[in-house]
C-alpha cells in the first residue's frame, strides 16, 4: 500500500467517523429502540420494564381516540392534495410573462419562513370567537350569516380551520418547488415544440408535465409525510381539543409518552407512523416511477 | 422586435387577470400578519371598541414596551443565538466533509454509509424523541442547550443534499492537480474544496438559521426551565401569561416573527435556490 493510499483511507475513516457515529447514536439507534420499547410497558422513569408481547399493538388498534386522530390527519392530507393542482397552476402563472413576478414570488414563499408558533397564535387571534377578524371579514363581504361558528371550537369545522392554516404555511413551499421544476425544463425543446406549432396546453401536457412529474412525486410524498406528522399547528392552537376533536396521530403519540408517561404504547404508535411513511414511500416509488418509465417510452 | 410591438388587447386582458389573481394571493398571505400588527399597536380599549380590521385609532407603543422589557425575552434571544451559532458551526463542518467524502471517494461500505444517511431522512421527526429523550437524559444534557445542539447537528441532514449537489457540479480536475502538487487530502479539503463550497454554505447557513430559530418542539421538550427559553418557547410562555390580552400577545408575535422575516428579505435568493436544491435530490 503506498502512502497516498494509506493517507486516503485514514482521511476517509477519521472524517466520516464522527457524522456516522452521531447519526447512528441519535437517529438510527432511537428508531430501532422504538421497536424494542413497543413491546414493553416502560413508563419513562423506572429502571426496568416488562416485556408484554403484542399488548401495546392490540391496545393501539382498539383506541378510538387514536383513530379519531388519524382521521384528522386525513383532513390535512386531503386538503393539501386538493391544492396540488392549484399550486401547480400558480407555479405556471408565476413563471409566465407576469409583471412584478419577483415580488409575487417573494410573497408566496413568505409564510413558509415565518415562525410557526407565532403564526399559530396570529391565526388564533384571526379566528377568535370574540370580535374575531375572520368573522368581521365575513360580515364585511355580506356573508355574516356564516360567522360566529367557533372556528376553533366546533368539532365539525376545527380540523378544516387548522388545515387551512397548514395550507397557508406550506403551499408556497410547494409552489416554489414546482417553479424550480418548470424552470429546469429544457428551453430548446420548448422552443422546438413551439415552432412545430404546439399550443400552451400541449406544451404543458407533453413537454412540461413529464419533466415535473418527479417534483409532483416529491410534493406528494412530502404531503403524506407532512400530514402524518402534523403537530405544531394543533399543538399550539388547540392542544388537540376540544377532547380529541383536533388531535393528530403525532400529537396523540407525544401526549401518550410525555403527558401520560406510557412510553411503551407511544413507541408502538411511533413505529406505526414510521411503517406507514416507509410503506407509502415504497408504494409511491413503484407506482410513480413505473408511470414515468411507461410515459417516457 | 416583439417587445416594441404594441401589446394586443388580449394580452392586456390576460395580464390584468393574472394581476388580479396574484393580488388576491398577496392579500391572503398578508392579512393574518397585518391584522396582528394592527392589534399590536392598539390599546386595550381599542381592542374592544374597534373592528379587528380597523387601523389603530391612536397607535401606541405600550404593548411593544411591555414585551421588550420582559427579562426572559433577552434570555430567549441569548439561548437562541448560542444554539444557532454552535449548531451551524458543526453542521457546516461535518456537512461539507461528509458530502465531500461521499461525492469524491470510493471506499468499502460507501453504499452502506449513503443508505444510512438516507434512512436518517426517513425517520419521523417528532416521535423519535420518545426514544431519544432517554439517551439525551443519560448524557446529562436534559435542561441544557447541549440537547438541541446535539440533536440539530446529528439529525438534520438537509445540508448533505445541498453540498452533494453543489459538489457534483464542481470539476474534479482541481482536486487532481492539487494532489499532484503534493497537497494532502486534508489540505485539499481546507484550502480548495471548502472555499469553493462557500455559496452552498451561505445557503445552508441561512436555511438552517430559519429552521433553528423557528423550531418549537426540541427546546420545548428539552429546555422547560425559565432560564432555558428560546425565542420561540418564550412566546409560548408569554402567551400563557397573557390570557385574553391579545394586544400584548400580538406585540410578542410581531417581535418573534421579525428575525426570520429580516433574514428572508436580505437573503431571499439563497433561500429559494437552496429549498429547491434540497428537494431535487438526484
Amino acid at each position: 500500500m503506498n502512502s497516498l493510499e494509506r493517507q486516503r483511507k485514514l482521511f476517509i475513516l477519521s472524517f466520516l467517523a464522527i457524522p456516522v457515529f452521531l447519526l447512528v447514536c441519535f437517529v438510527v439507534f432511537p428508531a430501532i429502540d422504538l421497536f424494542r420499547m413497543s413491546f414493553t410497558n416502560w413508563d419513562g422513569l423506572s429502571p426496568t420494564s416488562d416485556f408484554i408481547k403484542l399488548d401495546n399493538y392490540i391496545a393501539m388498534f382498539h383506541n378510538p381516540d387514536l383513530w379519531q386522530s388519524l382521521k384528522n390527519n386525513g383532513v390535512y392530507f386531503f386538503v393539501h392534495l386538493c391544492m396540488i393542482p392549484v399550486e401547480l397552476a400558480f407555479a405556471v402563472l408565476l413563471n409566465s410573462k407576469l409583471r412584478a413576478a419577483k415580488f409575487y414570488k417573494t410573497m408566496v414563499f413568505l409564510p413558509y419562513i415565518i415562525n410557526g408558533v407565532a403564526i399559530s397564535y396570529a391565526f388564533s387571534y384571526f379566528f377568535s370567537p370574540v370580535n374575531g377578524a375572520f368573522d368581521s371579514i365575513l360580515e364585511t363581504i355580506r356573508l355574516g350569516m356564516l360567522s360566529g361558528h367557533g372556528w376553533l371550537s366546533d368539532e365539525k369545522i376545527i380540523n378544516f380551520t387548522l388545515a387551512f392554516v397548514s395550507l397557508w404555511r406550506f403551499s408556497g413551499y410547494h409552489i416554489i418547488l414546482f417553479m424550480a421544476a418548470l424552470q429546469s425544463v429544457n428551453q430548446d425543446i420548448m422552443e422546438a415544440a413551439r415552432i412545430d406549432g404546439a399550443n400552451s396546453w400541449q406544451l404543458f401536457r407533453y413537454v412540461q408535465t413529464p419533466s415535473i412529474a418527479l417534483m409532483v412525486d416529491f410534493v406528494l410524498f412530502d404531503n403524506i409525510r407532512g400530514a402524518m406528522q402534523v403537530f405544531d399547528i394543533p399543538f399550539v392552537m388547540t392542544q388537540g381539543g376540544p377532547g380529541y376533536a383536533s388531535s393528530t396521530f403525532t400529537l396523540y403519540t407525544i401526549k401518550t409518552a410525555f403527558t401520560f408517561s406510557n412510553f411503551g404504547l407511544a413507541s408502538t404508535m411511533a413505529v406505526a407512523i414510521m411503517m406507514i411513511i416507509i410503506l407509502i414511500y415504497i408504494v409511491q416509488n413503484k407506482i410513480i416511477h413505473g408511470f414515468i418509465l411507461t410515459e417516457g417510452k | 422586435m416583439r417587445t416594441l410591438q404594441k401589446p394586443s388587447p388580449r394580452a392586456v386582458l390576460t395580464q390584468a387577470l393574472k394581476q388580479i389573481i396574484c393580488i388576491g394571493m398577496v392579500i391572503i398571505v398578508i392579512l393574518p400578519i397585518l391584522l396582528t400588527v394592527f392589534a399590536a399597536f392598539k390599546t386595550r380599549g381599542d381592542m374592544v371598541n374597534t373592528s379587528p380590521l380597523a387601523l389603530p385609532p391612536q397607535p401606541t407603543l405600550e404593548n411593544f414596551k411591555e414585551v421588550l422589557t420582559d427579562k426572559y425575552l433577552l434570555i430567549g434571544l441569548k439561548n437562541t443565538a448560542l444554539i444557532l451559532v454552535i449548531s451551524l458551526f458543526f453542521n457546516i463542518l461535518l456537512g461539507t466533509i461528509t458530502a465531500y467524502i461521499i461525492e469524491r471517494f470510493d471506499f468499502r461500505f460507501k453504499n452502506a454509509v449513503v443508505a444510512l444517511f438516507f434512512i436518517g431522512m426517513l425517520v419521523p421527526t417528532f416521535v423519535t424523541e420518545i426514544a431519544r429523550f432517554k439517551i439525551i437524559n443519560g448524557l446529562g444534557l436534559y435542561r441544557t442547550i447541549g440537547a438541541p445542539i446535539l440533536i440539530y447537528v446529528a439529525s438534520d441532514l438537509m445540508q448533505l443534499y445541498i453540498y452533494r449537489q453543489f459538489l457534483s457540479n464542481l470539476s474534479t480536475s482541481l482536486d487532481e492537480s492539487a494532489l499532484l502538487d503534493g497537497c494532502s487530502y486534508f489540505q485539499l479539503f481546507t484550502k480548495i474544496i471548502f472555499p469553493l463550497l462557500a455559496p452552498a454554505t451561505a445557503t445552508v447557513a441561512i436555511i438552517k438559521s430559519i429552521t433553528i430559530i423557528n423550531d418549537m418542539y426540541i427546546p420545548y421538550l428539552y429546555m422547560p426551565g425559565n432560564k432555558q427559553k428560546t425565542l420561540t418557547t418564550f412566546l409560548m410562555d408569554y402567551s400563557n401569561a397573557q390570557q385574553g390580552s391579545w394586544q400584548t400577545l400580538a406585540a410578542g408575535i410581531v417581535i418573534i416573527m421579525l428575525p426570520t422575516i429580516i433574514i428572508y428579505v436580505f437573503f431571499q435568493k439563497y433561500i429559494l435556490a437552496g429549498v429547491a436544491a434540497g428537494a431535487v435530490k438526484e
